[in-house]
């Protein structure tokens, strides 16, 4: 294996690294306009998505440590498109000051996106956690003046590097059970080895990290106040990304690496191992997240809350297991990223011309700009889970796995604990709608600025995806479930 | 007779414990049986190898020095890498060469940007 085999294939994230070196570069020159860094950004991530679609069908490097295969191709791209977008909402952010250094920063995050899912073995799949960690507290807190964003920085700093130093802890006993790091190797050594209280240490500790990133309860306290206090585009990218990213690689750690561990979560009959601890999470987001958005007056807030429901939705995937379950799982987190990025977008917009984010601010919106308001009704409707959007076919093939998977249809107690929080989640999305629609106009919106184009063309997208996924599924679902393969 | 493999040890340990408690509780008894009771300014002072003390200990300081801080940081783990790098450097082909390269011209690229930014100006 010379270093040239290992550039060509780790191409792509070399190219957004050297974008981002230059994107710096740029920034310091006086050429260095928003414009001129949001078109460089924007060609590079371009450029690695070509990059990506021009890799070997499968390769694995040393163990693991960087793997190649339909599966990491197809959520590179994915990840790629989410940043695409992000950078997109990000160039008509007034609160970002530096705007050469804020951009750079989400590439590299990105790159750690990209490690991410990327990877087959525990230590490569840290650093890369710890790379997209470091870069996320960094835009969290970027806008330096606003108490929120420092708030939200510091909460998500030390919840964050507590979480990793769980993880890393949980690595190195597992590393010390299997002798090895790599996903392939451990799932070996462990299906010979008794289930010990050590390794069940260890599996624990693994998961506190990737159930921090996926912000399901009890591990979900940064999420409100990041979503709230963040920079959009950062709350965005947090939301989005990172939740992708870290779905893909906790599926890879459960269903491969630690399958011997799993156990089983059935109501009649549970077995100790890694699946009653998920379907504990699982119960808990989904409970905790609906019920306590319910009583939300700020849209991010609330959108946060939502999102630690949606994480436990998600995890029934996971739950199920089998090939179906983890596609289902794909599925419904990349669907939901998409969403989350559009409702973003319009959230930036509104925000723009009211100065808030508050349920009122949205009052009169479909009167106002009703596109903006039907794109957000999208999204909303999406998140709720109602036909023929994308949320709704998600959300049935997630589901559906859950309920198919196990003997006897053990996991019908969480399907129909995910089902009856759908039916709340519907009734805090209306209000949202009900509120943009019927409300009256409040006294406080000023005059319209200029839209931003880039980010009403965004949205726009975003929400025709939405639409398009959820008409017709199957292309994306083909996609995954022949990655899967 | 056999001692234990670390009765070594542990007479270790005992001597290492009784060398520093010893004087402490020499000096103590010197100070309850001998020492007569005059305190004054100068036997209250803190001793600063001799000199007198000027002010307080809990000062204010330029929290600016800060920046200087992390730059450092840049070449302490730089450091950290090349010189391993430049022990093996006879027995390393042409890619190794090249990577190590891309490793300083990020370092680089992080210095030229912090001067570039004005982080190396001293803040008043």
């Amino acid at each position: 294996m010379s270093y040239f085999d290992l550039l060509r294939l780790a191409w792509p994230e070399a190219s957004i690294v050297l974008t981002a070196l230059v994107v710096l570069a740029i920034g310091l020159t006086n050429r260095g306009t928003r414009p001129a860094i949001t078109l460089l950004a924007m060609v590079g991530i371009a450029l690695a998505i070509k990059n990506v679609l021009r890799l070997p069908h499968d390769a694995i490097l040393f163990n693991g440590m960087l793997v190649i295969s339909p599966l990491t191709s197809l959520f590179k791209i994915v990840s790629l498109a989410l940043a695409f977008f992000t950078v997109a909402l990000a160039q008509s952010e007034s609160s970002l000051r530096h705007y050469a250094e804020y951009i750079a920063i989400l590439l590299l995050a990105c790159v750690g996106l990209m490690l991410l899912v990327g990877s087959e073995e525990l230590l490569t799949i840290f650093i890369g956690l710890e790379l997209l960690g470091l870069s996320l507290y960094v835009l969290t807190a970027f806008d330096k003046i606003d108490i929120y964003s420092a708030e939200a920085g510091l909460k998500y700093f030390l919840f964050g590097s507590t979480a990793s130093a769980f993880t890393l802890f949980g690595i190195s006993l597992v590393y010390g059970m299997a002798g090895s790091t790599s996903l392939a190797v451990l799932a070996q050594k462990l299906s010979v080895t008794n289930a010990q209280p050590l390794l069940a240490a260890g599996i624990v500790m693994t998961l506190i990290g990737f159930a921090f990133k996926i912000a399901a309860a009890p591990f979900h306290l940064w999420a409100p106040d990041v979503y709230q206090g963040a920079p959009i585009p950062s709350a965005a990218f947090i939301a989005s990304g990172s939740k992708v990213a870290s779905f893909v690689v906790l599926g890879k750690i459960l269903l491969v690496g630690f399958d011997s561990a799993r156990g089983s979560s059935d109501w009649h009959a549970m077995i100790a191992g890694w699946s009653p601890i998920i379907s504990l999470l699982a119960a808990m987001s989904i409970l905790l997240g609906n019920f306590v958005a319910l009583a939300q007056t700020n849209v991010r807030r609330l959108l946060a809350y939502s999102a630690v429901a949606h994480g436990g939705y998600t995890l029934l995937g996971l739950l199920a297991g089998d090939r179906d379950g983890f596609s289902a799982t794909l599925f419904y987190t990349t669907i939901y990223a998409l969403t989350l990025l559009g409702a973003f977008g319009v959230i930036a917009l509104v925000r723009r011309e009211t100065g808030g984010d508050d349920l009122q601010n949205f009052a009169g919106l479909g009167q106002r700009s009703p596109l903006l308001a039907v794109c957000m009704s999208i999204f909303l409707l999406s998140l709720a889970g109602l036909p023929p959007l994308a949320g709704f076919f998600g959300k049935f093939y997630l589901f559906s796995s859950a309920f198919r998977a196990g003997a006897n249809h053990g996991l019908l107690w969480l399907v129909a604990l995910a089902l009856f929080g759908s039916l709340i989640s519907l009734y805090y999305y209306l209000i949202v709608l009900k509120v943009i629609f019927l409300d009256e106009r409040s006294t406080t919106a000023t005059a319209p600025a200029a839209r931003p184009m880039l980010v009403e063309v965004a949205t726009g997208v975003l929400a025709a995806l939405v639409l398009l996924f959820g008409v017709d599924p199957s292309g994306l679902v083909a996609r995954i479930v022949a990655a899967l393969a | 007779m056999s001692l234990h493999p670390y009765f070594e040890i542990v007479v270790f340990v005992g001597v290492a414990l009784i060398f520093p408690v010893m004087p402490l509780i020499l000096a103590w008894m010197w100070r309850r049986f001998f020492q007569p009771p005059k305190p004054g300014a100068a036997k209250n002072a803190t001793y600063e190898c001799g000199m007198e003390s000027l002010g307080e200990a809990q000062i204010q300081f330029r929290s600016q020095y800060y920046l200087y801080a992390i730059i450092f940081l840049i070449f302490d783990v730089e450091a950290v890498f090349l010189v391993p790098f430049a022990v093996a450097f006879t027995g390393l082909p042409v890619g190794a060469f090249l990577s190590i390269l891309v490793f300083l011209l990020l370092l680089i690229e992080g210095l030229v940007w912090a001067w570039g930014k004005g982080c190396l100006n001293w803040a008043k």
